[in-house]
């Protein structure tokens, strides 16, 4: 098991795709905490706040957003991760050889879900270092509360594991769609702009406000950092249970793509 | 140095649709020998050599290495190297990285990589990106690749594939160290007979999906009759005759005995008093026995059952 994990690490650290990547979500992670300390904090925009469609939140919801405020993007750098983690393997046809040393499937499968998981974990930390480090800097210019609650940590300490559980839907998806740039538009156009239309869709009725939309990917992921909302009706999971949510996603597709690996025919 | 396990193919078959790739096909590979698996293109020799690999469920039949089913190896590169097409690899990985990885599931270290980069003469290209390898230097990085665990058996899927002149040569000598002096089992796929022909110990061939031949290569060199050279062959066949062996003119007054017994047409030949200028045992045209054996048809080609290159 843990020979599974190590190869299936080195894998990813013996092509170009990994520093691209860590570059990517340490500059994401910094840009936003920026971008959303000035934002939130910007008192003309906070007078007018609500109503007028400008997201709002306490000093709580407001640092919780800064410092995970690379994390839109951060996901969406982890399912690409998980589609490209599959995906390389079947178009480069190195799953063979993959499956030749480990032909216990369902193990090798394994092996990848775990590193993902360190992966998703060790951007994530990356991601954190540049969003605190600017953030707290740029939060308390401003003359905001940098810290205002213990809660911050159980926030940053779950934005790793959002990004662990979006690399696991990019697996699920990066096997069901074998075409990889299929599963990449298909999988970063759901979660950017289907999601988001299908959101406003649902929450026209209250029904679907109340008891769809909280377990939609995206809001299941902003109500486990805790982030500001961006109108005060919507309602919102407790952290554990978007966590679960988002879980369940990730089983959902992660589930039947590794289920159809152990079985299906390599050729 | 691991010394080579049975490879037992019994019964097995395998349908895509209702296409049937490998249809009840039998054969064993001996250990310590070099077993040649032919056919023409598509005659199904990937999709059973990647059944007995476990990479393809066989609709019906097994496929054993020693006695067991390859899934359930515990460690199965240590029993089982396997090349089976030299193109798989990640273009931006460089070909040590690629063996590295290999290694690390079985925790072997860089060292042997580096022994087996030396081995197969590619120690310096194997640092560079796969994306910019030679055929030739993939089918040796692959070579390398099964390699690694130095296991006992070795599974080849048209390893000469690719390969310059002077590499089949240096392939030749190595597969033969392998089996002759290491006792080996070595399973060589070819779809081009002469490619293999001075290498293998044992041939089975297929066409079809379906055995057509399998026996040693000397048993495929025979049947071919003596050339025999004397002053009067029509006594000589006649001498022949009585002991009931056939025979025929050959081409420069030459007589064809249709025996293989070089002893038994010498002491015909000295019986009848009859000085022998050239008693020579004639190879069977492997080539056209071959063709012949593979003949009648070939299902990818124009018949609508097409399509099937990928499994093939």
């Amino acid at each position: 098991m843990g020979a599974a994990v190590k190869a299936e690490l080195l894998k990813l650290f013996t092509t170009r795709l990994w520093w691209g990547m860590a570059i990517a979500v340490f500059v994401a992670g910094a840009a936003f905490a920026l971008l959303f300390a000035v934002l939130f904090t910007s008192e003309s925009l906070a007078e007018q706040s609500g109503p007028g469609g400008i997201p709002t939140g306490d000093a709580v919801q407001i640092a919780n957003s800064v410092y995970t405020g690379g994390l839109s993007v951060g996901y969406l750098l982890m399912l690409t991760i998980g589609v490209m983690q599959i995906g390389m393997e079947y178009r480069h046809k190195t799953i063979t050889s993959t499956f030749l040393a480990i032909p216990r499937r369902a193990r090798a499968m394994l092996g990848k879900v775990v590193a993902l998981l360190i992966v998703a974990a060790m951007y994530g930390a990356l991601s954190l270092v540049g969003s605190v480090s600017v953030g707290a800097i740029a939060l308390n210019l401003r003359g905001a509360d940098a810290f205002p609650s213990g809660e911050i940590v159980r926030t940053l300490a779950l934005s790793l594991l959002v990004l662990g559980l979006w690399a696991l839907i990019g697996l699920g998806l990066g096997i069901l769609i074998p075409n990889q740039i299929a599963a990449l538009l298909i999988g970063i156009g759901t979660a950017w702009i289907v999601e988001p239309l299908l959101g406003l869709a649902i929450k026209a009725s209250d029904f679907g406000r109340d008891h769809v939309a909280p377990f939609m990917p995206t809001e299941a992921t902003n109500a486990i950092i805790n982030a500001v909302q961006s109108s005060p009706d919507d309602v919102r999971l407790a952290w554990w249970a978007a966590a679960l949510t988002l879980a369940g996603w990730a089983a959902l597709l992660a589930g039947p793509g590794i289920w159809r690996t152990v079985r299906q025919d390599i050729s | 140095m691991t010394t080579g396990a049975r490879v037992e193919i019994i019964g097995l078959t395998k349908r895509f649709g209702s296409f049937i790739a490998v249809d009840d096909l039998s054969f064993t590979v001996r250990p310590g020998r070099i077993t040649g698996f032919l056919g023409p293109n598509g005659a199904g020799k990937t999709t059973t050599l990647r059944m007995l690999l476990g990479l393809i469920h066989p609709t019906s039949g097994t496929a054993t290495i020693g006695g067991a089913d390859y899934r359930t190896l515990p460690h199965p590169l240590q029993v089982v190297g396997a090349a089976l097409e030299a193109t798989n690899f990640h273009p931006g990985r460089s070909g040590r990285d690629h063996l590295r990885v290999l290694a690390a599931t079985h925790g072997i270290p860089d060292t042997r990589v580096d022994e087996l980069l030396e081995l197969t003469g590619i120690p310096a290209f194997a640092r560079r990106r796969a994306g910019a390898y030679s055929m030739g230097m993939r089918q040796r990085l692959a070579l390398a690749a099964a390699l690694l665990g130095d296991p006992g058996v070795l599974i080849l899927d048209e390893p000469a594939n690719g390969l310059d002149p002077e590499g089949i040569r240096w392939l030749r000598g190595f597969l033969r160290h392998l089996s002759r002096d290491q006792g080996k089992t070595i399973l060589v796929s070819s779809h081009l007979l002469q490619e293999v022909e001075q290498t293998v110990d044992d041939v089975v061939i297929i066409a079809n999906g379906v055995l057509v031949k399998q026996g040693t290569m000397a048993e495929m060199q025979g049947g071919g009759g003596i050339l025999v050279r004397t002053p009067d062959p029509d006594r000589l066949a006649a001498a022949l005759t009585e002991r009931s062996i056939e025979s025929g003119p050959d081409r420069g007054g030459a007589l064809l005995a249709l025996t293989d017994d070089l002893r038994a047409v010498g002491e015909a030949a000295y019986a009848a008093g009859l000085p022998v200028w050239e008693l020579t045992s004639k190879a069977a045209d492997l080539e056209a026995l071959f063709l012949d054996l593979t003949a009648g048809g070939n299902r990818n080609l124009g018949d609508g059952v097409t399509g099937q290159e990928g499994v093939a």
